[in-house]
């Protein structure tokens, strides 16, 4: 008898487990893995910290109600902005995670690194931060990039330079790295054709601490008009307080204008102080954009984070969004997420639109915002797209 | 051109007089002990974050944070040889000390980066954009400050060694560390005096970086690779020689950007370092070795 009522109690319990199991929401069950692979240390170890902020949003306001019956989950390496603990760091997440979906890196050496471990795993990756043209082509099937890239930034800004700012000459300072060397490159190009004239193309390494010899090498040149600066920000910080000590920008007495592409976060003007006034640079972001999204992101980030949102911050948002987006149309593993992602037409984020091209390059020229910076060390956005 | 030549050679010395302060600690431990600290790096950056911090704390008294950044250094010295050297020199060993000391680095990154975060730190003092303009040269208050503070740090170690008794004792141990013993010298002393004054030497250079530097946790790793090719261009624990080759280094980056391409710079440096182990393997000035520190 007692072991006929333990073995009925025992039954009735595995019922109500069953049952359970059964009737619970199947979006419990049903998630979507997301692999992080971001710079948490070293130099561009900023981008890391700020991309986490806006990924954290992203995933607090999609996991409240779910995507289709999908949660998201994310899980981070350290890819360091360098081609072997990128790679490294890519094989661990892709074996002992197993992604769904990779969004990372910042560098363009480390995300040209990723690129074939991820089409060999065939995971998509989305990008947010990598300019090197060679990302998208030629590319491979499985990697994504929603900012544009050196050309379309470096066409855009040599133009400016030359047509807005009435720019015949310049100065290329860049890191001698795939991304610095390509944008410089992509600029000096655009900028000859136009008529202008390259007095000195200057790259350096990334453990170079003290610009002011080169800064003294510009102040030689005598009259120089436009100094694009490929760099991250602890040396762009040095760069533009050399030039101004250097008397060669505007912050220093001098009439040169620097010129910057995404690789500066926000801040960059407080930190650098009067020597940043007049700098011109191409944002990802622009926290004044009227359009909804933009402003619910801002109030979000705000209320979360007690801080303003950067143009890192708005991709890394913008990267989570967008993956919602394709699991909204459909996406449910690696392969039919890559396949809604290629056919991406009309992603509308708070960095602006995404259509992908058929090397899964974004197409969208409104995620390129110019902004100045002030005597008040202010910013203004230029609106010139 | 005459001008930019010598704007290029102030330029070279400021920065050769930051990576003789930095290296200056290196060659001490080495003349001494024949052992390197690979902490000194980051001893460098907490040096420059304590300046920082109490920089900002004091409205900007740098002045206060060099102070504390010299004593900070100290601290840690004594810190590292009583808590790692001093355990594992009784061991007999001499290799363990150079691990230890590599995994007391990485520590220090990561306690660092935990702590103060990724992201770099604009450390301007209230000398940092004062621009000192004699014609065509410039020059920061920042930057006489540099040679001043290496001048004098330089003048100082220089009289301690050759003319006080404590500096003659710690000559003698690191010429014959058992004699030195025999004849009333204890040792064990002499070697925390010279970590200790290694390591305020670093918290100081830290400083003195600090507004020049890249400020993130990582920050004194970009210097320290140059300081040990300066140390080694110099004479393993020469000080004399350390100081010639630190400011030749500086001399070469500047005009390595002028007249060559800023990319160069490492090739140009380590070249002349594998032209002084070819050619003279002593370093620049080539002493026996008991009479180096």
């Amino acid at each position: 008898m007692n072991a006929f009522s333990t073995f009925a109690r025992l039954a009735w319990i595995a019922s109500c487990v069953l049952v359970v199991a059964t009737t619970t929401s199947p979006a419990a069950d049903k998630v979507i893995k997301i692999g992080g692979l971001l710079p948490m240390s070293g130099p561009g170890s900023y981008f890391g910290a700020q991309d986490k902020q806006g990924i954290e949003l992203a995933l607090d306001q999609l996991n409240k109600s779910g995507v289709n019956g999908y949660k998201f989950e994310i899980q981070y390496e350290d890819s360091a902005c360098s081609p072997l603990p990128a790679s490294q760091a890519a094989k661990r997440l892709i074996d002992q995670y197993k992604p769904d979906v990779l969004i990372g890196e910042e560098c363009s050496d480390a995300t040209l690194a990723i690129m074939p471990i991820v089409e060999q795993a065939k995971i998509p990756l989305i990008n947010a931060g990598s300019s090197s043209i060679k990302i998208t082509d030629p590319g491979n099937p499985w990697t994504f990039r929603i900012m544009p890239n050196e050309v379309m930034q470096g066409v855009d800004i040599a133009t400016n330079a030359y047509k807005r700012l009435n720019a015949r000459t310049a100065v290329l300072l860049h890191e001698n790295t795939n991304a610095g060397i390509g944008n410089a490159q992509v600029f000096a190009d655009t900028f000859t054709k136009l008529g202008g004239k390259v007095l000195a193309d200057i790259g350096f390494g990334r453990d170079v601490n003290d610009f002011t010899a080169i800064a003294t090498r510009i102040a030689g040149m005598g009259g120089v008009d436009v100094i694009p600066t490929y760099t991250l920000e602890g040396q762009g910080l040095k760069i533009t307080q050399a030039l101004m000590q250097a008397g060669v920008v505007k912050g220093g007495g001098g009439k040169a204008i620097q010129l910057g592409t995404i690789w500066l976060p926000f801040g960059f003007e407080q930190k650098a102080g009067k020597a940043a006034l007049g700098y011109i640079r191409i944002v990802q972001f622009d926290p004044t954009d009227q359009r909804p999204q933009v402003r619910d992101f801002v109030q979000a980030f705000k209320a979360k984070f007690n801080l303003e949102p950067t143009h890192l911050n708005a991709h890394a948002y913008d990267q989570i969004l967008l993956i919602a987006d394709v699991v909204k149309r459909g996406g449910k593993d690696a392969q039919s997420i890559r396949d809604t992602l290629a056919q991406t037409k009309d992603f509308s984020g708070v960095t602006g639109s995404v259509e992908f091209d058929k090397t899964n390059q974004n197409v969208k020229m409104d995620t390129i915002h110019y902004m100045e910076t002030k005597p008040d060390l202010s910013w203004t956005s230029l609106k010139w797209n | 051109m005459s001008s930019i030549v010598l704007q290029q050679a102030i330029n070279g010395i400021v920065v050769g007089s930051l990576y003789v302060l930095v290296a200056l600690g290196l060659t001490l431990i080495y003349g001494v002990l024949v052992q390197i600290n690979f902490a000194h790096a980051d001893i460098v950056t907490l040096g420059a974050f304590a300046a920082y911090g109490v920089t900002h704390l004091l409205s900007g008294n740098y002045l206060a944070g060099i102070a504390a950044a010299l004593g900070l250094g100290a601290a840690l010295g004594w810190l590292i040889n009583a808590g790692i050297f001093v355990p594992l020199r009784e061991r007999g060993s001499e290799l363990l000390p150079l691990i230890a000391t590599i995994g007391v680095s990485i520590m220090l990154q990561n306690a660092m980066l935990a702590l103060l975060g990724p992201i770099p730190y604009a450390f301007d003092t209230p000398y940092s954009n004062q621009v000192i303009r004699l014609g065509t040269l410039f020059l920061t208050v920042q930057n006489v400050l540099i040679i001043l503070v290496s001048g004098v740090s330089i003048a100082l170690l220089y009289g301690f060694m050759k003319f006080t008794f404590l500096g003659k004792a710690l000559r003698a141990v690191s010429q014959d560390r058992e004699t030195a013993g025999l004849m009333g010298i204890n040792p064990g002393h002499l070697i925390m005096l010279t970590f200790v004054i290694a390591s305020a030497l670093a918290g100081l250079s830290g400083a003195m970086l600090g507004p020049v530097l890249v400020l993130t946790p990582f920050a004194g790793t970009s210097v320290i690779v140059k300081a040990f090719a300066i140390v080694i261009i110099g004479g393993f624990g020469n000080v004399e020689g350390t100081i010639l080759a630190g400011l030749l280094v500086g001399l070469i980056e500047s005009y390595t950007t002028q007249f060559l391409d800023p990319g160069l710079i490492d090739i140009v440096v380590f070249a002349l370092l594998l032209l002084t182990l070819a050619v003279r393997p002593t370093g620049l000035i080539a002493e026996r070795r008991e009479e180096n520190v």
